[in-house]
């Protein structure tokens, strides 16, 4: 009987421990410090090992530079479980004063649900360095939300050596596009390398051409189930896009079999002319490719002109920062959450790290090169569409990457995948 | 020993952590997961019961394809008996017939089941890959460009091509078990025979293969049961595509709960492999009966 007794005397100490540490925590979060100061929560995913955690402490710093009353607690998690927490958080009304979070469908829940700040009077003082392009997909219902720092954004990545050893200009259209691969196949070429097995990298291209073909404001209100249909006929062409450029061979071979590093290792080898994907791929051309310097970066061309131009963009700001409508001090937070992400896409982009949201004015002579393309891209894009995966719900959005991979395939048909993917955003 | 069988406290406290164990990790998992199959729920938000919809949906949808993963589950099953276990079997009885370097062959043969799965998925990567990979180069090199194939990217390959790897993994593993089953042989018996005029082959299928029959018939559930949760190589190799061509149950759990946030249809892979899993271990030992000693 005496083990019972220290049995259970163990349990109850630790559970009295597990409770004093637990009302330890929710101490620290009061408004104000031991010093007197306005102590501000922030919640972020940016990690040690994040590329972007010094951009935050330099961002944190700033801003407790300029306002000396103020103390920021920044406290971060690690992605994949953040999406969890902040959920929670939402539901039991726990939010920090300025959070974390991803601009688009993720956030609407948090929107809808009345406890998050609206920002429009705010916005007003940073208008000029933040344009409403860059935040469109914070604004709902006609509102804004939050705030955002890069503009990650789908490019064509070339080889520019591999174009002009084969005297082949750079693609804007579809006509041209097709021209140069079948060009590039003529002179012993693979024009494109991508991976069909990790089915976003193919994604990345079609997303851009689908784009590029419906609009953006058509393809926005079709995958959000807004209005409109995919069984209109723009929608058809890039299917039968990828279908025309399997058919003629101008993917690398095996695509269906070969990852994204490894098909991403033969283009920065020099074995394909070009390679779809997003803006981060700039940091990787500088570290693994022999020649740097013969690498270039480019829109992705235009399928239907009259209805996407070529500075249409798949991508935009995504990592956002929100402002809790519970929070005791809401101006001060609402200048945070500005701040701090003009900060990060500042020290982000100067660092290589991302595609700054916020205007460049200040010194970026020490970027590298591609980067400093892209960002310019990125500033004089006339829209932003988020990736076809983020932007629909997550069953659709799982089902589209199979259809996807099936029509590379050959499972299916142009046509096929049209009413397939129809049939899901009806569901 | 009588007194602490009686004693109900003792019986209690040592069955009491192994029990809370057995429970908490095993038996009440299995149970929410049965409850979630009857769920659609996508992890977060609230669930909503639709009874067997899972279910009906499991066996009926196209695009999930459940059947033919459960088809190439068993396909690997019928590979792993009759392809596997027979290999590590003759290497067992080679080479506990005492040959030179015992050791050494064995730990040659051990060495794939140690190595992670993932670093053995990377290796294979490189042995497929259609452009520099050691399969397609060797093919070519002897002339028969027309074999090649993109091994993991063409449909009618992957399956096998993801299957080799994981049947030659665990050979190893399989030859081990029977090793220590024919070293356990008592040596009078194999003598005994020889005496009596048996030759090498006979006393292997006369005597030892009989002998092992215990063993074998361990093999073949682990084999079986195996086959029916295959998860990591295939997952390495071809993550189940192209287009589901070398998909199997837990890899399409998996891209069901992971890929597209459906936890209930994905418990209701998991409880269908669960049950797949016990019937056919119950129905193997039904088969391959054994004396009791």
């Amino acid at each position: 009987m005496k083990f019972k007794r220290v049995i259970s005397s163990v349990a109850a100490t630790a559970m009295l421990a597990g409770c004093f540490t637990g009302c330890g925590k929710e101490e620290g979060s009061a408004g104000k410090s031991a010093d007197g100061k306005i102590e501000l929560t922030l919640w972020s995913i940016s990690t040690e090992s994040d590329a972007f955690h010094d951009a935050y402490e330099q961002a944190i710093k700033d801003f407790e530079a300029s306002h000396e009353n103020v103390k920021i607690v920044h406290e971060t998690f690690e992605n994949e479980s953040y999406k969890t927490k902040i959920k929670s958080a939402v539901a039991a009304n726990e939010l920090p004063d300025v959070f974390f979070t991803w601009a688009g469908g993720f956030s609407q829940s948090f929107v809808d649900s009345g406890k998050v700040l609206q920002l429009d009077d705010y916005y007003k003082k940073y208008e000029s360095e933040l344009s409403r392009a860059a935040v469109s997909n914070l604004i709902y219902d006609g509102k804004l939300y939050g705030s955002v720092m890069c503009t990650p954004i789908s490019v064509m990545w070339y080889n520019q050596k591999l174009f002009d050893d084969n005297g082949i200009k750079v693609p804007e259209n579809w006509t041209e596009f097709k021209d140069a691969c079948q060009k590039f196949i003529d002179n012993g070429v693979t024009p494109i390398g991508t991976s069909a097995k990790d089915k976003w990298v193919l994604a990345m291209l079609h997303d851009a051409l689908t784009l590029k073909s419906v609009g953006p404001e058509k393809l926005y209100s079709v995958l959000k189930k807004e209005g409109g249909s995919y069984s209109e006929a723009d929608f058809l062409k890039s299917a039968e896009a990828i279908k025309e450029l399997v058919d003629m061979g101008a993917f690398i071979e095996g695509a269906a079999g070969l990852s994204n590093d490894e098909a991403s290792a033969e283009f920065y080898r020099g074995n394909a002319a070009m390679y779809f994907t997003g803006s981060w791929m700039s940091a990787s051309i500088r570290t693994d490719a022999e020649n740097p310097s013969d690498f270039g970066v480019a829109p992705i061309p235009v399928i239907n002109s009259s209805n996407a131009k070529l500075t249409d963009f798949m991508g935009g700001g995504s990592d956002s920062l929100m402002v809790a409508a519970s929070t005791e001090h809401k101006d001060l937070s609402a200048e945070l959450a500005f701040e701090i992400t003009k900060g990060v896409s500042k020290y982000g982009y100067l660092s290589g790290a991302g595609i700054p949201a916020w205007q460049v004015n200040y010194d970026d002579s020490e970027v590298p090169e591609l980067t400093k393309q892209v960002a310019k891209y990125a500033t004089g894009a006339t829209s932003f569409t988020l990736w076809f995966d983020t932007l629909m719900e997550s069953e659709d959005a799982g089902e589209y990457l199979t259809f996807l991979q099936k029509l590379f395939v050959g499972s299916l048909s142009p046509k096929d995948f049209q009413s397939e993917m129809a049939k899901q955003l009806e569901k | 020993m009588d007194k602490i069988r009686k004693n109900k406290l003792a019986i209690f406290l040592f069955i009491f952590p192994a029990a809370v164990l057995f429970i908490g990790i095993i038996i009440v998992p299995i149970i929410m997961s049965a409850i979630y199959s009857f769920h659609d729920w996508d992890g977060i938000t609230d669930m909503k019961f639709i009874g067997v919809k899972n279910y009906i949906e499991l066996f009926t949808s196209e695009s999930a394809g459940f059947p033919k993963t459960i088809l190439n589950a068993l396909l690997l099953a019928i590979l792993s008996v009759f392809i596997q276990l027979p290999i590590s079997l003759a290497l067992a009885l080679r080479i506990s017939r005492g040959i030179k370097g015992e050791r050494f062959f064995m730990t040659v043969f051990f060495i794939p089941v140690l190595i992670s799965t993932v670093v053995i998925g990377q290796l294979w990567l490189k042995i497929y890959n259609p452009r520099y990979g050691i399969l397609n180069v060797a093919l070519e090199t002897l002339g028969l460009d027309s074999w090649c194939h993109t091994w993991l990217g063409e449909q009618e390959t992957a399956l096998m091509a993801v299957f080799m790897p994981t049947l030659w993994q665990y050979v190893g593993y399989h030859m081990l078990l029977m090793y220590a089953g024919v070293k356990s042989v008592s040596p009078d018996v194999i003598e005994a025979a020889k005496i009596d005029g048996a030759n090498g082959w006979q006393v292997s299928t006369r005597i030892i293969i009989p002998l092992l029959k215990p063993v074998i018939k361990i093999c073949v559930i682990f084999a079986v049961t195996g086959s029916l949760k295959a998860f990591d190589m295939i997952y390495v190799l071809t993550g189940g595509g192209p287009d589901h061509a070398s998909e199997v149950p837990s890899t399409l759990m998996v891209s069901m709960i992971f890929g597209q946030s459906r936890y209930g249809f994905g418990s209701a892979i998991a409880v269908s492999i669960i049950f797949l899993c016990f019937f056919f271990a119950i129905v193997i030992k039904r088969c391959i009966k054994t004396e009791e000693y």
